[in-house]
């Protein structure tokens, strides 16, 4: 950790939240180009950074479903179902 | 890699313009197929992360969908569908699936073991080599979802809503109909919990790992120095405890 890491954050818990908030897109414009400044500045912090990128980017490869064929159309007939039976 | 942008935009056919009291059932029915169905395959994913196997999860869509169906006339349209039927799948989970399992739910928040905290605050802390970067990469999915299986519920859904989804904190409130806080801080350690339970599988895929470079250079050899993790876990856990407890806001 460099003395500028604690611009983004005065502990590492601190720092960490920060860099959520950086990629959930939740800073706001001003604390966002700090924290983007600072990643250009300092690998241990640019380090985190692509650690949660990658973790991201795998959890998103890995929980990417596809819903049996078989789903939509039950769900359509169920939904007719009960039109039918609520007498439409 | 930029940071990505977790606004939903609305269905492309989510027309704003629908006059939802004076349409006909058969219209409403073509709607709901049109705009709502879109969302199937990741409305199934979601429900696997909640019920952790393939019947159980279309079961939960199929019961989703259908209360969805029933108060679509409530439904704004051209206001966020994806995230009113994420909604709707999460209570359904809730009131309905939760209680017929009759699991004995891991009491999620308030009992995430100390050093399951203590273990993923030790990954914060230890800087990790690149090659270990490398390796998580490589994780198969298996283990991936293994992980995400293993932490707490009220940690997943959130960290799933998030990270998957790209909901924003806000939405993720309304879905979960939690604060903003919670929210926050349960992607806090939720995140934390599951690059620790990641970086474990990694290491235990057998991706050497590089110790920590130290703060302040030691000359240690390098040459013929078998990776001991045990000292350096022992270092960590000591090092670890406490400063790791978050409050939940607004509970």
């Amino acid at each position: 950790m460099s003395a500028d890491c604690e611009k983004i954050g005065d502990c590492e818990d601190a720092r960490i939240q920060r860099l959520y908030e950086y990629l959930d897109g939740a800073l706001t414009h001003e604390d966002l180009e700090e924290v983007r400044s600072h990643l250009e500045e300092c690998t241990e912090c640019a380090h985190e950074y692509d650690l949660e990128c990658i973790i991201r980017s795998v959890v998103r490869r890995s929980c990417t479903e596809k819903a049996p064929d078989a789903l939509k159309v039950n769900i359509m007939a169920r939904i007719s179902q009960i039109r039918v039976e609520a007498g439409h | 890699m930029e940071t990505h942008k977790t606004a939903q935009a609305p269905s492309e056919h989510d027309d704003p313009e629908v006059d939802v009291t004076a349409e006909s059932d058969a219209a409403r029915r073509q709607r709901f197929e049109r705009d709502a169905l879109e969302y199937v395959d990741q409305l199934y994913s979601a429900a696997m992360r909640m019920t952790r196997n393939p019947q159980d999860a279309e079961d939960l869509v199929q019961e989703a969908y259908t209360k969805a169906y029933s108060s679509f006339h409530q439904y704004r349209p051209g206001t966020n569908l994806k995230a009113w039927l994420y909604r709707i799948l999460t209570n359904t989970y809730i009131n309905l699936y939760r209680k017929r399992q009759r699991q004995p739910q891991q009491a999620a928040t308030d009992t995430v073991e100390d050093w399951q905290m203590a273990k993923a605050a030790q990954h914060t802390s230890t800087g990790l080599r690149s090659a270990e970067t490398e390796a998580l990469d490589h994780l198969p999915d298996s283990d991936v979802k293994d992980a995400l299986q293993a932490i707490p519920e009220e940690f997943r859904l959130a960290v799933y809503f998030a990270d998957v989804e790209g909901f924003a904190y806000k939405e993720i409130a309304e879905i979960l109909d939690i604060p903003i806080g919670t929210v926050m801080s349960r992607l806090h350690r939720g995140r934390k919990l599951l690059r620790g339970l990641l970086t474990d599988y990694a290491r235990e895929r057998g991706i050497k790992v590089e110790p920590k470079t130290p703060k302040t250079p030691k000359a240690a050899p390098k040459k013929g120095g078998t990776k001991t993790t045990t000292s350096k876990n022992a270092e960590s856990d000591a090092g670890a405890t406490g400063g790791t407890e978050e409050q939940e806001a607004g509970r």
